[in-house]
């Protein structure tokens, strides 16, 4: 496989499609479309939400941690354990 | 340099601009998960005297993002972004106005002044993340078959603004990959820590 670059980027279309295939596996939906130029518009977009579903995640559990933090401190045993390994 | 616990060894090489073992370089780029939970478990133990509830989520979060870029490689560009904008706020949170001025005075002369060892090696530190970032904005790379949605991913990844077409998909696969490492790992603590 041929990928030349030159300095200013003329970056050869199948590198592109290929890692745009690559992106498509990772999303969570598993449609297998063929790669015309209408669904790389679609995949970015799908990606898009994907990150942003992904941090609306990220700060949703970091809440839910935060809560289980509270009450947790000095309480159960599990916290003991954690925090002895921890600073072991 | 493999790291202790991880089974599958990562070729550290630095990846060439013709890249010929391209597929290798992706394949190999997977998260170590960990390297994801030893950060941030490290950084959880750490936030016992934050009492708000609001500055303990936001502390979270933010320790979240650390720890994700730490365990990375440094080699992602998303990786070292974030680890710059966590190191200016912190610059920024713990010595106020007068850093924020001197780095303005620093970026602007190009010869550093520093005057005390602590504020020097913050300000420079904060000076070249400053010089980066400020480098890379104004300087949004044309690309010939970039579709116009490629604008808002690059808002999306952290480091985005400043990477050509190519490196921005596979930046946005390697951040993807390790974003859903890190909630599997939040998830499986809280269910770890609501079960006791």
């Amino acid at each position: 496989m041929s990928s030349r670059r030159s300095s200013r980027g003329s970056i050869s279309e199948e590198e592109i499609n290929e890692l745009i295939s690559k992106l498509q596996s990772l999303l969570p939906n598993a449609r297998r479309r063929g790669s015309s130029q209408a669904s790389t518009t679609k995949l970015l977009k799908e990606t898009c939400n994907y990150i942003k579903s992904l941090h609306r995640e990220v700060d949703d559990l970091s809440d839910r941690l935060s809560d289980l933090m509270s009450t947790m401190d000095h309480n159960s045993p599990g916290a003991e354990i954690i925090r002895s390994i921890l600073r072991s | 340099m493999d790291t202790k616990s991880t089974p599958p060894p990562r070729p550290h090489q630095i990846p060439n601009p013709s890249r010929p073992d391209f597929l290798a370089c992706w394949a190999a780029a997977s998260p170590s998960k960990p390297m994801l939970a030893f950060h941030f478990l490290r950084a959880l133990s750490r936030i016992h005297g934050v009492t708000t509830v609001r500055r303990r989520t936001r502390t979270i979060r933010r320790a979240a993002y650390s720890s994700m870029a730490r365990a990375a490689s440094p080699r992602r560009a998303w990786s070292r972004a974030l680890l710059g904008q966590a190191r200016a706020r912190r610059s920024r949170t713990l010595t106020g106005r007068a850093v924020l001025l001197r780095r303005r005075r620093i970026t602007a002369a190009a010869p550093p002044q520093p005057s005390s060892p602590a504020s020097r090696s913050a300000t420079i530190i904060a000076a070249r993340g400053e010089i980066s970032t400020a480098a890379a904005r104004p300087l949004p790379p044309r690309q010939e078959g970039e579709p116009p949605r490629a604008d808002a991913l690059r808002r999306l990844v952290p480091g985005g603004a400043g990477m050509e077409y190519c490196s921005l998909l596979e930046e946005t696969a390697d951040y993807l990959r390790s974003l859903r490492a890190q909630v599997q790992l939040m998830q499986g603590l809280i269910d770890l820590f609501s079960c006791q």
